[in-house]
């Protein structure tokens, strides 16, 4: 007889400058939709969403508490009490803007001495964008190298590379 | 204090409340006020847990609260959207209260609607990112239109290919075609597709700089190489080093320095003017000329070893007469590009003047268009540029435009004098400034100076008009 599946909830945090679309992949992620109006995030809101579980590897369900922050305009105590207790973070950035690949306006460093060992994963978003000869920017592969993190390449508006870079998110809260 | 003014206050602050043992199970709890437990289904009895899944992570939080060690714990701002997709916002204060009647602890949880104080802080930011994201979307747009290579014609998708392809492999391309096709565009379009692409990329029109120079240009040198080496420096070749060097027009490198380049290509090893020292330089070599290269080895003005070393990957760039429809596209993105620079309301083409520019078989190339476009902007006053603004005349080739009652001596003339005698006036007119003079020739800068170079005009003394 199979064991029950347990439920175990880990809690991530989208991190990244305004606009860079880090509603827009957690909506593609939760209910497979896109706006594009965009509606800034003041706060957090947070969702949960249930990760497929990966056959023959380990009978536990994973359920994902996805805390999609606002961008950070000043690291606050407030601010730092969202971190608390996350296990990852998806850090989000905006291809066709490169402004948006500073990680000090993200306080990635604040987000890691809250959660020392929490994983990360790089998203280079709106891919779609992108005119097809160009490569994605080269600087952003360093940067993630730099944190030891994958990079993804996603587009919350088509879809493109969003499964994926969740995969890679339950691979590393698997770990 | 009585029951009943609790109530009225938790109803003035729109606050509700739930409290836990210390088994975090639910002892009380009122959430009437309050819509974020609206769809909520918690029996009479739940956890913490069920009651705020998003307080997972939160595990030694809750602990230290109830252990006294933290006195409260706050989290502002949390969204909640109900089923109708209305937004509201609330905060959540987490504390520890004393119940002297059982001398235990419990866990108290308030959860306050700060919807009306949020939702301006929301307008505010809002409008402000909204400003910041057009402002970067207008700057890299324009840096994009500037650099991208525009058109769905089956010529430039080929072209697009072709980029693509190369871009992966470390091979000299060469790039022949008329000038204006493109040929620098697609140079720096394979450089940032590569691998290379965070590496330099350096250019140089070799018919721009005199051939007295082109050297030291090239492979730098030392101080004291000659009287004006002042300091070392560093040539083209070392600042391109590991990324893509190139060089347009190639055709015009002289034939001394034809040599120098293909021993470089063939060692990756140089020597700085003035020095003996050999340094190594890996370069990615990029070339494009707009004369036949292959001609120009049969008259001997090219050397044959270098041709058949850059003559590996070769594309001909069309030029814009054979990309059918794509001039509309291309007119209408300059026009885009233009009336943002210069500040001007026109947004597109009129379907007459979109017609008569397909049927009039556009004599020029691509920069020539655009600077007829140019000028069309600036004098337009509506939002769509018409026949009028451009007119067409002013770009129809010299023959048809005013000049067409030249005449031709009994003796004939030497056509390359009539050139020289052109370029000269106009340098005249701009008092020198070679800017100018080119811009009254309708020639970009690089094939002025080429072609003052070419008659041996000498720029910098403007012969009076006689
Ligand atoms: N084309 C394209 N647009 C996208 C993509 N992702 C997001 N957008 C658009 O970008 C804008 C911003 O997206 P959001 O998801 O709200 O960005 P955010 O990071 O949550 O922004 P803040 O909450 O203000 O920090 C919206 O207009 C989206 O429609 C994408 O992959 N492709
Ligand atoms: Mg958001």
């Amino acid at each position: 007889m199979n064991k029950p599946a347990i439920t175990l909830s880990k809690k991530i945090c989208m991190l990244g400058t305004f606009s860079v679309g880090k509603t827009s992949l957690v909506r593609r992620f939760v209910h497979g939709l896109f706006d594009d109006r965009y509606l800034s995030t003041i706060g957090v809101q947070i969702y949960e969403k249930q990760l497929p579980s990966i056959p023959g590897r380990r009978a536990e369900n994973l359920k994902l508490i996805c805390w999609d922050l606002a961008n950070i305009e000043k690291l606050t105590p407030a601010i730092k009490n969202y971190f608390r207790g996350a296990s990852a973070a998806i850090v989000v950035f905006d291809l066709t803007r490169p402004a948006t690949f500073d990680v000090k306006d993200i306080h990635l460093d604040a987000f890691k001495q809250v959660n020392p060992l929490a994983g990360l994963v790089f998203a280079g978003n709106k891919i779609d964008l992108l005119p097809d000869v160009s490569s994605p920017p080269s600087e952003l592969a360093d940067l993630a190298g730099s944190h030891s993190a994958p990079l993804l390449f996603t587009s919350a508006k088509s879809g493109a590379g969003v499964a994926e870079m969740f995969a890679a998110l339950g691979q590393l809260l698997l770990r | 204090m009585p029951g009943r003014y609790l109530k009225q206050i938790l109803k003035a602050h729109r606050t509700a409340y739930a409290v836990f043992d210390e088994s975090l199970q639910s002892l009380d709890y009122d959430f009437r006020n309050s819509v974020f437990f609206s769809e909520k289904e918690l029996g009479r009895n739940f956890s913490l847990w069920e009651c705020f899944p998003l307080l997972a992570g939160y595990e030694d939080v809750v602990r230290e609260i109830l252990q006294g060690k933290l006195r409260q714990y706050l989290l502002e701002k949390i969204n909640h959207c109900d089923d109708a997709g209305k937004l509201t916002y609330h905060t959540i204060l987490l504390t520890a209260v004393q119940d002297k009647d059982y001398g235990a602890t419990r866990l108290f949880c308030l959860v306050s609607d700060v919807t009306r104080e949020t939702a301006l802080e929301q307008s505010l930011r809002q409008k402000d990112y909204e400003v910041r994201v057009l402002r970067a979307d207008l700057l890299s747009n324009g840096q994009f239109l500037h650099d991208s290579l525009l058109g769905e014609s089956q010529p430039v998708a080929k072209v697009r290919e072709f980029v693509k392809k190369v871009s992966q492999y470390q091979a000299t391309v060469l790039l022949q075609g008329e000038s204006g096709t493109g040929k620098s565009l697609v140079a720096k379009l394979i450089h940032r597709a590569s691998p290379l692409s965070s590496a330099p990329f350096v250019e140089i029109n070799c018919a721009a700089i005199p051939d007295t120079l082109m050297e030291s240009e090239l492979f730098g040198y030392e101080k004291g190489a000659f009287t004006n080496a002042l300091s070392s420096k560093k040539g083209l070749i070392e600042e391109a080093d590991k990324g893509s060097l190139f060089l347009d027009e190639i055709g015009e490198l002289p034939l001394s320095l034809q040599a120098k380049l293909l021993t470089f290509l063939e060692t990756q090893r140089f020597r700085r003017l003035g020095s003996t020292i050999e340094r190594k330089a890996n370069v990615r070599l990029l070339v494009a000329s707009n004369k036949e290269l292959a001609a120009a080895v049969e008259q001997k003005e090219f050397r044959q070893d270098l041709f058949f070393r850059l003559n590996v990957v070769t594309a001909v760039l069309p030029p814009l007469r054979e990309l059918g429809e794509d001039i509309l596209l291309l007119a209408g993105h300059f026009v885009e590009l233009l009336a943002i620079d210069l500040k001007k309301q026109v947004t597109g083409l009129t379907p007459s003047l979109a017609q008569k520019l397909l049927s009039y078989d556009w004599p020029g190339n691509v920069r020539e268009l655009r600077n007829a476009l140019e000028r069309a902007v600036i004098f337009c006053e509506g939002k769509l540029l018409d026949i009028d603004d451009l007119s067409l005349s002013s770009i129809r080739p010299v023959a048809e435009s005013g000049l067409g009652n030249v005449q031709i001596p009994e003796d004939g003339l030497a056509f390359d004098d009539v050139e020289r005698a052109f370029l000269e006036e106009a340098l005249n007119k701009a008092g020198g400034n070679q800017t100018r003079a080119a811009r009254y020739l309708d020639l970009s800068l690089d094939t002025f100076r080429y072609r003052l170079k070419k008659f041996k005009v000498r720029p910098g003394h403007p012969p009076n008009k006689k």
